[in-house]
Parts: C-alpha cells; sequence; structure tokens
C-alpha cells in the first residue's frame, strides 16, 4: 500500500507537467486546427531557456524560469505570425508539414547550439526529501507539482473568466460567428499559439532540473503530450488536464509493478485502448475548450 | 442609409453575387427573397464583411465600408444574425448575449440592453445559465436576434428568422422585429416564406441567380404574377 501510494504521488508530479503539455496542444488543435508537430520543441526550447539563463546569464533560477516562459511564449507567437497566418483557410494536411518543418528546424538549431552532450540545470532546493508519512518527495518535484498546477488554474481562469477566455471558446465553437461578433480571428490565434506554446516551454523548464536537457527530449515529450489530447478528446481542456495526471499515474505504476523499461510503453498501451474502445476521449461528454 | 453597387463576390470560382444593387433606407424594413441558392445569404455576408466582395460599392450612411473588417462594420451599427442561428452551443444564455456585446465597451449601456433583451424575450432571462446548445430552436432563434441586439445596431441583418420553427414560434419572432422596428432599428431580412416576408415588410427585392430581378412596394410584389407564381405558390 505505502509504494502503491508513493507511485501515485510519483505519477501526480509528472502528470503535472504532462497536462500542461496536453492544455497547450489541445488548445491549439481545438482553436486553430492546428497540429502542432512542434510543440515538443517548445517544451525543449523551455529546458534550454532555463539552462541559458542560468549558466549565461547567471540569473537566479526562478528568474531563469519565468525567462524561458517568456522565450516560449514569444517565440510560438512569432511562429504563428511569420508562418501560420499567411496560410490562415488553407488544409489541416499543409499547416501539418509546415509545423514537422519548424520541428526539425528547431531540434537542428538546438543541436548547432548546444551539441549533442546532456546538460544539468542546477536548482536552490535541498537534496533531502520530505516525509509525510508513508511517502517521500523531493522538495524540487512539490514545487515542480506546485507550480503545474498553478499554471493550469491561471490557464483555467484565462479561458473560463476573461473576455479574451470567452473570444477564445466562440472562436473554438464557431469561428465565422465570432469574428462577426466582432472577435480578432488572427489576433485570437497568434495568443493562442503564444500561450500554448508558452504552456509547453513551462514544462520543459520544470522537467529540465530533474531530468537532464539535450536536443531530443521534446521527442518524447510530443507524444506524451498527443497521448494527453487523444486521452482527454481532442479540444478537451478539462479531458487535457485529467489525460496528463491519469498518464503520469499510469506510467508510475506501469514502471513500479511491472518494470521500469516499459514506463513509456503503458502510456502507449492505454492510448491504444482508448482509441480502440472510446475513440473521442475518455471526457467526451465534457465540455470543450472550457 | 445603406446602399449596395453592382457588388460581386465568389466563394473560389463560385460566383454568389453577379453586380447586386439595392438599397435600405432608415427606418425601413425591406426584404430579400428567392429560391435556395439565389445569393441572399452572400448578400448579407457581403455587407457584414465575412465575404469579401471583388467587385461594386457597399455604402453605409455615405462611407464605404466594403474594405473594413467584420468588427469595423459591427461597430458602425450593423449587426448580422446569421442563418441557421449559430449560437455558440457550449456557452450559456448569458455568455452567448455578451458575446453580442463583445466589440463595445459602455458596460451601463451594455446592462441596459440586457435588460431589454429580457424584456423582449423573458424565456432567455429564465435560462442565464443554461448551455445554449439544449435551447429548443425557437429558443435558439430569439437568442440569436437578443445577441444581434446586444450589439446595438442601428441596421440589423437577419437571415431566414422563420426557419424551422413552428407557426405560433414564428408568429413571437415576427412580433419580436415588429418592436424592434419600433424602437428606431432599420431592418433587413432574408427570407424563404416570401408570403411572410411580404406581409410585413414595406419594400422586396426579389433575387436570382445573383442578381436582383425585381423590386418594389411589398404590397406590388404580392400582387405581381411572377412573384405569385414563383414564390407564393399560386
Ligand atoms: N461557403 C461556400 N462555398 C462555396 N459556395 C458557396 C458557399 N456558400 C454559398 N455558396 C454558393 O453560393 C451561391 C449562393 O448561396 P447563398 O447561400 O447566398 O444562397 P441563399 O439565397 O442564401 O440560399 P438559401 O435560400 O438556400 O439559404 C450558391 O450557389 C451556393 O452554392
Ligand atoms: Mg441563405
Amino acid at each position: 500500500m505505502e509504494t502503491f501510494l508513493q507511485h501515485v504521488v510519483n505519477g501526480l508530479i509528472l502528470g503535472g507537467t504532462y497536462a500542461l503539455l496536453g492544455i497547450g496542444l489541445t488548445l491549439i488543435f481545438g482553436i486553430m486546427n492546428v497540429v502542432n508537430f512542434a510543440h515538443g520543441e517548445f517544451y525543449t526550447l523551455g529546458a534550454y531557456g532555463a539552462f541559458l539563463f542560468l549558466s549565461l546569464l547567471d540569473t537566479n533560477f526562478f528568474v531563469a524560469l519565468l525567462g524561458a516562459i517568456a522565450l516560449g511564449i514569444l517565440l510560438g507567437g512569432a511562429c504563428e505570425r511569420l508562418l501560420l497566418r499567411p496560410l490562415l483557410g488553407e488544409s489541416i494536411e499543409t499547416t501539418m508539414l509546415v509545423m514537422i518543418a519548424v520541428w526539425i528546424a528547431m531540434q537542428n538549431a538546438e543541436l548547432l547550439a548546444w551539441g549533442g552532450v546532456a546538460q544539468s540545470i542546477d536548482h536552490p532546493f535541498p537534496q533531502a526529501p520530505l516525509i509525510l508519512g508513508p511517502i517521500s518527495v523531493a522538495p524540487l518535484r512539490l514545487f515542480v507539482f506546485g507550480t503545474a498546477v498553478l499554471l493550469i488554474l491561471g490557464a483555467h481562469l484565462l479561458i473560463h473568466r476573461t473576455r479574451l477566455g470567452k473570444a477564445m471558446r466562440a472562436t473554438f465553437q464557431d469561428r465565422e460567428t465570432a469574428a462577426l461578433m466582432g472577435v480578432d480571428i488572427h489576433g485570437i490565434h497568434t495568443l493562442t499559439f503564444a500561450f500554448g506554446s508558452g504552456l509547453a516551454a513551462a514544462a520543459g523548464t520544470l522537467l529540465g532540473p530533474i531530468f537532464v536537457v539535450y536536443p531530443s527530449m521534446g521527442d518524447l515529450a510530443a507524444l506524451k503530450a498527443f497521448s494527453v489530447v487523444i486521452l482527454g478528446g481532442l479540444g478537451n481542456f478539462a479531458g487535457a488536464t485529467l489525460g496528463g495526471l491519469l498518464l503520469g499515474i499510469a506510467e508510475e505504476l506501469g514502471a513500479g509493478y511491472v518494470s521500469s523499461g516499459y514506463r513509456d510503453a503503458v502510456g502507449f498501451a492505454i492510448i491504444i485502448l482508448v482509441l480502440l474502445l472510446r475513440p473521442s476521449g475518455l471526457f467526451a461528454r465534457a465540455e470543450r475548450v472550457g | 442609409m445603406l446602399r449596395l453597387e453592382g457588388l460581386r463576390a465568389a466563394y473560389g470560382r463560385i460566383e454568389a453575387l453577379k453586380g447586386v444593387s439595392l438599397e435600405v433606407r432608415a427606418g425601413e424594413l425591406v426584404t430579400l427573397i428567392g429560391a435556395n441558392g439565389a445569393g441572399k445569404t452572400s448578400t448579407l455576408k457581403a455587407i457584414s464583411g465575412t465575404l469579401r466582395s471583388s467587385d461594386g460599392r457597399i455604402l453605409f450612411e455615405g462611407n464605404e465600408i466594403h474594405r473594413l473588417t467584420p468588427r469595423e462594420i459591427l461597430t458602425r451599427g450593423i449587426a448580422h444574425c446569421p442563418e441557421g442561428r449559430r449560437v455558440f452551443p457550449y456557452m450559456t444564455v448569458r455568455e452567448n448575449l455578451e458575446m453580442g456585446a463583445y466589440a463595445r465597451a459602455d458596460i451601463h449601456g451594455i446592462r441596459e440592453d440586457l435588460e431589454r433583451v429580457f424584456a423582449h424575450f423573458p424565456i432567455l432571462g429564465e435560462r442565464l445559465r443554461q448551455a445554449a446548445g439544449t435551447l429548443s430552436g425557437g429558443e435558439q432563434q430569439m437568442l440569436a436576434i437578443g445577441r444581434a441586439l446586444m450589439a446595438r445596431p442601428r441596421l440589423l441583418l437577419l437571415d431566414e428568422p422563420s426557419l424551422g420553427l413552428a407557426p405560433t414560434v414564428i408568429e413571437t419572432t415576427l412580433r419580436i422585429i415588429r418592436e424592434v422596428r419600433q424602437r428606431g432599428v432599420t431592418v433587413l431580412m432574408v427570407e424563404q416564406n416570401a408570403y411572410l416576408a411580404l406581409r410585413m415588410a414595406d419594400r422586396g427585392y426579389v433575387m436570382e441567380t445573383g442578381q436582383i430581378a425585381l423590386e418594389g412596394k411589398a404590397g406590388d410584389l404580392i400582387e405581381n404574377e411572377h412573384v405569385k407564381r414563383a414564390y407564393l405558390g399560386g
């Protein structure tokens, strides 16, 4: 029982960042109808961004995290403005190919800039784990989970409580009518892509100090993000949140009880099952994009 | 108030409007009738800026508006209640009405208009927190009209307000359109149901394959032999 609880806690911590990745991807797909194959690269960018701020600019750890997220937001916005806006109205396959190109270009740029060597990110948290009854958690991991939860809540409030969020939901539900109401669809697209990329960068910057940083780290992250989106249902915000947490827990349980080599396989086995049994996602009846 | 001059517009290679000219004067209720695919919806879309025109002009109160964005056209005072209602299905009734006022910033005016919409449509006031997609067809039509009124338009474009509604609900809808007019809102209404439209309009235009085929006082059009044969089933 104790080890089970420990696995669940570890899974939740991992799952919080999966949820961040999934929410970003699902918003971009739901609102813009773009399958963002470069999503994992914004995750990598977040991790390298933090590394860059710490090693080159010698900033405070927390400032580095914020800086890395800002980098993701800016580059995401630029990517939409320069590459996707001219393609508005083109088929989903066209934008998909463009995003695959961005994926390859960004990954090779990272390889060029940092070489293939894995880097680690220093953090100011003590190594000694906190013991809470039967479970123990490293302070860094607690911080990662807390931040992920705050970001998810923030995203939820943005979408459900603000004017911008209302415009995003309207665009998702009926683009042409949203335009009739005076919503600037171009602006919504730029903000959505910037926001989704910022969430991916946040996930990367949070997991960077836990794992190591290397140029192709985004590939696996992108696969996880796609898994989360499939689990939660395309364009489903609440589904992506729950899907992320579920995937994290399933992976930890799989790694703990089957074999650590099967960690990633467990996640994909679940995806295959969901696609076979409930292809519209586990939470198909929940409200979409909010 | 509104004048279209030789307006042309196309969807890719399909030409939907082949030189449409019409006029709506302040305070009028003008109807645009015609068969399926004649280009009625496309005409309204061109006016509200969601279909780009390729040639011709649209003048609103003397100013060209055919190169403006939908938002700019809306803030000048033209609201478009689209064909098929198009409420935001996962949003509540209240959020839908708020979306109608999205381009406005005068909070007091918005609250006033919200109250006025509830006075017109008591049912909406009772269903504020219900998802719009779960309303009945008639209720959705009221919501769509209410949402358009939330922009406080001076010209209201209505596309087939009677579509798919039961006769009693159509009567309610028509009564509301008359009330809206009495408040000084000018109306351009597209209708399949020509008899119904001509009965309540001041003037009418008959559209055929992307062009205006006939125009005149509503009373004269009802008596017109061609209109009778083609659109009134007589
Ligand atoms: N989105 C579109 N893409 C391509 N062609 C379109 C589109 N919308 C309309 N058309 C075409 O433009 C022409 C005019 O259509 P429009 O919808 O304006 O007709 P309508 O008079 O409103 O018809 P209805 O009474 O059926 O609503 C038709 O030939 C139609 O097929
Ligand atoms: Mg039509």
